[in-house]
């Protein structure tokens, strides 16, 4: 059996990646595959603890389902958003779309 | 239903008609103008009537607290123990002379806005919204639902003046509410640190009573709070020096909605100090209630001199409120029965009078638009008797005997000469100050050579009459007959704690 | 009905001023005859009362009657009425003064704008004045002291067309309130040593030494200001020639023979207080004496008729303190009675000339008016020779015994100042006199369109010349016995544990006071004769600064009007100033302006830019699991 270190090893690269997506791209689309990956780094976390603490229970897989509905919602509103902030500024430049401030 | 009980619906019900009246405005087409004004005067006048039975219905001889009426909310959950939070209303002396104030006031002042045109649905939805709160705040015999009506009386207040101000309103309305809000935050420490302090699982008054009586909430407890629910109900009793939104509060506000804030509202700032000052937290007042002896003859003192000098009616006005509520103070922090009588009396006094000060500027303004005492001269040639009824509400406020402002002053400086005569000196002093402003208006406006500018003034409108009427009849019939008000106030004011004979 | 119903006395004016208040305007004649019932009524309940009073078997004792008002615990208060014999008398001059002027305001008022309201307002002040000398208790008292102050008000400020009643109106108010302030600071102190408001209970208190010696005395200095704002003492006394402003019939009545004398009433019947005070007769005895002389100076370079007038009754109120000031409160009373009915005379009798002449009032436009206004000018003369103290007139038995009284309780020094005070009387009087009725008219236009007034007017005038050329004579033992009194005044007012003393006449007192009648009378005989002004205008020349400083009444008007400009508008202005720019703007906008301020240098955090929010949160993530670790250890 591949050890849990494995799993968690991967699974924080994965969310390191995402991390790094986020902050250091400019692009709004990149930037919610980003999230993406961090939110799948932590389902990744749930289902590894959830089958090596407790093989009977499917309590991780549950969180993991939560999870992927969550950012299907998620993704669904802010693809929203960044739809609409391209229409009004042909950019999908996040640096561009600093207006929500003051 | 046992008759006390059938009683407690009747306050109930003096509570929940402005608010039914609010709703069936709100189902009104804003269209129908005269409806709106009908279904106005119709509540204002039921209003009137219940609150009169109650007052007269209060039995002198019998307990301290009638006709009650509860109904739980929530008890047995969480942190919340019987009778958790709760419904609960019932009437003292103080209360009942208060709901009569209250009363006669919101009639008045919805008679008084029959001639508002501007979005007049709007105003009056808020006015009876405010008018519930004040009732509510008057019966309420739960510390939670006190502070929900109190809240509830206060916020209308902003869009009231603000939409329908003058002078400054944005300004006056701002300043207004934030003050009272930031009053409202202390109050709502001090509840939430004597519930915890009690630790009795419930916000009945009367149980926190018993417990601020009986040490339950430790000295220290009290004399900490003492000052903050103090001072965060004395922003509404215009407590010097949290006084300044009262002139220019007045001064943008509309009529009715001056009437009813000078009249009814700085009252509930007192009568909060007296519920959740002098009955919750009777050690720290014992040992606060000196200091507060001093504001209350600072702001009466200072109010009389600054309203000398104003040319404003309505700064005059606001000034003498502060003048007057000063002696409100006093007379509470007296901690004796004249003087605590002496102080509600003056909170019913000022409410009438007052009220009429502000309807008689109404009138004036609506017509003459301008506030300026030096503008006008010989005013008693085209308006006669808006002269005798403003001459009226000023002489009761200069504490004429025969009128209202006398009763209540005379009671207040009695109390105070017991304990501290070189104060009671000063606020007489004070209340002859009053005369020397009072008459310098009455010449500059009232009198002296007629200015030709005014010749199109018309007098009071019929209801304007009926309006100033129902209040000078107040004034008149305190100022005469007073027994019936101090024989409900001194019958609670005696069982208040810590009060002596 | 007794004397116990004496309230009655109150209540029928008063409700005859509710009803000529809320419909006199729609009265024919505005219901002048309803005033004139009211009164008339009141006087025929005043007969009924004083039948009764003297009728009572208990020889003369106060008869109470009171019920109780209000409670507030152990503070209870009582209302009543107190009728003795000096109330009975108060009543009398009241209620006569009163019938009087009301006749005689039917024809001087008429046409004038809201002559309703003139005799509405009559008729409450009516009500007020008799309530204020019947009550039981200090708090009734005061109540209808302001009462009697807002009518009096009212009645000043009644031609409010013109600025200068308004002005007059107000002073005279905020100068009795000032006092009022003191009566009100006194009448509390009472209550505060002693628990009670009633009269009766304070003095017994006070005579059996209840109430500490200072307190005592402080006490009854506060009540005494309150008497000397009432009744115009100096320094007091700028208010009341002002108040001439009003109709002259008021003045008659308010400003002479009744609400003035509301301070002697009070002083008169708190005096037992005043004799166990140490300290307090020689006040009030200094303080008559000051007014006495005082306003005997401004009254000589006075020309206004009414003004003239008003000085010398601000100088008799002087002569009645000083009467109280000897501890005889019968004397005072008496001097008070005289001078209500010969000074009330002669306001009416100037009433009528100001009415004949078309309200002209200055004595340079006037002169020999007696031959055009015989009824006028004879009454006149019976009461310039009453004020003036010649005998029989009633002003000399009253003055007389003041001087007696006076020498027997502080001496000679006393009576010389009093004396003094007495010829300038004599010589004002004189004066005015031969400068309005006598010699030559000064302005013959004025004079050519005069003519006597009728008889609405001249009735009252002659009925009272009458009680001015005979009252005095109350003093004696026969005429008050044949009037159905028990003896003169002195026998029928005294104090309680006082005897009452049987007058006889000092000759030698006597003849003093005739000779400076005379002394007086002559001087300005000698200086005005002929109304020819060459004398007394080289006396002004002579010496202009004397001539100067009396015209302007010893600048008090000035320095007050310099106080109340710099000293109290001026703090308020600064109130004024302190408040808006200190606690509004700087306490309240202030704090206002510090969150706004924060706010504004706070919100340069919020940059708009993702990567910068991301890297908060990040940072943030990173910070916190450190500070877990750290403290976890």
């Amino acid at each position: 059996m591949v050890p849990l270190e494995n799993y968690l090893v991967l699974s924080a690269i994965i969310f390191s990646l995402g991390v790094y997506g986020v902050l250091a791209r400019r692009n709004a689309v990149l930037i919610l595959m980003s999230v993406e990956l961090m939110l799948n780094a932590v389902s990744l976390n749930f289902i590894a603890f959830a089958a090596y603490l407790d093989p009977d229970k499917i309590t991780g897989a549950i969180f993991a389902v939560f999870v992927i509905t969550v950012a299907a919602a998620e993704v669904g509103l802010a693809l929203a958003i960044v739809i609409r902030l391209f229409r009004n500024r042909a950019t999908s430049n996040v640096d561009e779309a600093a207006i929500m401030k003051w | 239903m046992t008759f006390d009980e059938g009683q407690g619906y009747v306050v109930l019900a003096t509570m929940a008609i402005p608010l039914v009246a609010a709703f069936l405005l709100v189902l009104t087409p804003g269209s129908q103008k005269m409806a709106v004004r009908y279904i106005s005067v119709v509540t204002g006048a039921l209003v009137c009537a219940l609150s009169i039975y109650i007052f007269a219905a209060y039995q002198v001889d019998g307990a301290e607290v009638q006709m009650k009426l509860r109904w739980v909310w929530i008890e047995n959950t969480a942190f919340l123990g019987e009778n958790g939070i709760t419904l609960y209303f019932a009437v003292d002396g103080i209360s009942a002379t208060m709901a009569l104030l209250t009363g006669v006031v919101a009639f008045a002042g919805a008679l008084a806005s029959w001639k508002l045109d501007y979005r007049n649905k709007d105003f009056y939805i808020l006015y009876w919204t405010l008018l519930a709160g004040v009732f509510g705040t008057f019966f309420s015999y739960d510390l939670f639902f006190f502070f929900f009506f109190y809240e509830l009386a206060v916020m209308p207040l902003y869009l009231l003046i603000g939409v329908w101000g003058s002078t400054r309103k944005e300004y006056g309305a701002a300043k207004l509410m934030l003050m009272l809000v930031g009053g409202s935050v202390l109050i709502w420490i001090g509840i939430f640190a004597t519930f915890h302090e009690a630790n009795l699982g419930t916000f009945d008054l009367q149980q926190l009573w018993a417990a601020g009586n009986d040490g339950t909430l430790s000295p220290t407890f009290q004399k900490t709070f003492f000052p903050l629910m103090v001072i965060g109900c004395g922003v509404l009793a215009a407590l010097w020096p949290f006084h300044t939104w009262s002139p220019d509060g007045h001064m943008a506000a509309p009529t009715a909605v001056s009437m009813v804030h000078a009249g009814v509202l700085m009252k509930l700032g007192a009568f909060g100090i007296i519920r959740l000052g002098i009955q919750l937290m009777p050690i720290g007042a014992e040992f606060w209630m000196p200091g507060l002896m001093v504001l209350g003859v600072i702001g009466a003192v200072y109010g009389a001199i600054a309203a000398l000098t104003q040319r404003d009616f309505k700064l005059i006005s606001g000034y003498s409120s502060v003048s007057h509520m000063g002696y409100v103070l006093m007379g509470l922090a007296t901690m004796n029965e004249i003087g605590i009588t002496g102080a509600v009396l003056q909170m019913f006094s000022h409410g009438v009078m007052t009220a009429l000060v502000f309807l008689m500027i109404g009138a004036l303004y609506d017509q003459a638009h301008t506030r300026d005492i030096k503008d006008f001269g010989g005013i008693a040639k085209v308006m006669p008797l808006w002269v005798i009824f403003y001459a009226i509400a000023g002489l009761a406020n200069v504490g004429l005997p025969g009128l209202s402002g006398f009763t209540a002053e005379f009671h207040i400086f009695v109390g105070t000469f017991r304990t501290y005569p070189v104060f009671g000196a000063m606020a007489i002093f004070a209340a002859a100050l009053a005369a020397a402003y009072m008459l310098r208006m009455f010449g500059q406006v009232f009198f002296g050579p007629f200015n030709p500018r005014w010749s199109d003034l018309k007098d009071l409108t019929p209801l304007e009459r009926l309006s100033g009427g129902i209040l000078i009849a107040a004034i008149v019939v305190m100022g005469v007959w007073w027994a019936p008000f101090t024989d409900r106030i001194s019958a609670t004011v005696t069982h208040l704690p810590g009060v002596t004979g | 009905m007794g004397a116990e119903q004496a309230w009655l006395l109150a209540a029928v004016p008063a409700g005859f001023f509710l009803v000529l208040a809320l419909f006199g305007r729609q009265l024919p004649r505005g219901g002048d005859y309803l005033g004139v019932l009211s009164i008339v009524s009141a006087f025929v309940l005043f007969i009924v009362v004083l039948v009764d009073f003297l009728d009572t078997p208990g020889k003369l004792g106060p008869v109470v009657n009171s019920m109780e008002w209000s409670n507030v615990g152990e503070f209870k208060l009582r209302m009543g009425t107190f009728i003795d014999p000096i109330t009975i008398t108060m009543f009398g001059v009241i209620t006569i003064v009163s019938v009087m002027v009301n006749v005689f305001s039917v024809g001087y008022m008429k046409g004038e704008p809201r002559y309703f309201w003139f005799f509405a307002v009559l008729q409450l002040f009516v009500a007020s004045m008799l309530l204020l000398v019947m009550a039981d208790n200090l708090l009734l008292v005061y109540i209808a002291w302001e009462l009697v102050g807002v009518c009096s008000f009212l009645l000043i400020g009644f031609y409010w067309e013109k600025r200068s009643a308004t002005e007059a109106a107000k002073k005279a108010f905020i100068t009795t309130r000032l006092g009022d302030v003191g009566l009100l600071i006194g009448i509390i102190l009472f209550w505060r040593a002693t628990g009670t408001f009633n009269i009766q209970e304070i003095i017994h208190a006070a005579e059996q030494g209840q109430i500490g010696d200072t307190y005592l005395f402080v006490s009854i200095m506060f009540v005494f200001l309150g008497c000397m704002g009432k009744s115009a003492q100096v320094p007091f006394h700028v208010w009341l020639p002002d108040a001439m402003e009003g109709p002259t019939p008021v003045s008659a009545l308010i400003h002479a023979a009744t609400m003035v004398v509301a301070g002697v009433y009070l002083t008169a019947r708190l005096l037992p207080i005043f004799e166990v005070a140490d300290g307090a007769l020689l006040v009030v005895t200094l303080v008559g004496l000051t007014t006495a002389l005082l306003t005997g100076f401004m009254a000589l370079a006075q020309t206004d008729i009414k003004k003239v007038l008003a000085y010398s009754t601000v100088g008799q109120l002087g002569f009645m303190f000083v009467a109280l000031g000897t501890g005889h409160p019968a004397i005072a009373i008496f001097h008070l009675t005289t001078h209500a009915f010969f000074k009330a005379l002669l306001f009416l009798g100037s009433g009528s000339v100001i009415h004949a002449t078309h309200h002209n009032q200055e004595m340079d436009k006037l002169g020999g008016l007696w031959r055009k206004m015989p009824i006028t000018g004879t009454t006149f003369f019976i009461g310039s020779l009453a004020l003036a103290g010649l005998p029989p007139l009633a002003g000399f038995w009253s003055k007389d015994e003041i001087f007696v009284a006076l020498n027997d309780k502080w001496g000679a020094w006393a009576v010389l100042i009093l004396g003094f005070a007495a010829v300038m009387t004599a010589f004002y009087t004189t004066r005015l006199f031969i400068r309005t009725f006598m010699g030559k008219p000064m302005d013959e236009q004025v004079h050519e369109h005069t003519h006597e007034s009728g008889f609405v007017m001249t009735g009252p005038l002659m009925f009272l010349a009458l009680l001015a050329a005979v009252s005095g004579l109350v003093v004696f033992h026969q005429v008050g016995k044949g009037l159905g009194f028990p003896g003169g005044i002195t026998e029928f007012i005294f104090l309680p544990g006082e005897h009452p003393h049987r007058y006889h006449i000092d000759w030698g007192f006597a003849a003093a006071s005739l000779a400076m009648a005379t002394v007086g009378i002559w001087g300005a005989a000698w200086m005005y004769w002929g109304n020819s002004l060459k004398r007394s205008t080289a006396l002004a020349e002579w010496n202009p600064g004397v001539y100067r400083m009396l015209k302007s009444k010893f600048y008090f008007d000035e320095l007050y009007q310099a106080v109340i400009d710099r000293g109290v508008l001026g703090f308020s202005y600064l109130v004024s100033w302190f408040d808006r720019y200190v606690v509004n703007d700087t306490g309240v906008d202030g704090s206002a302006q510090v969150t706004g301020f924060t706010g504004g240098v706070l919100k340069y955090l919020q940059t708009g830019r993702v990567p910068n929010y991301a890297m908060a949160i990040a940072l943030g993530v990173i910070g916190l699991t450190v500070a877990g670790l750290v403290v976890r250890g």
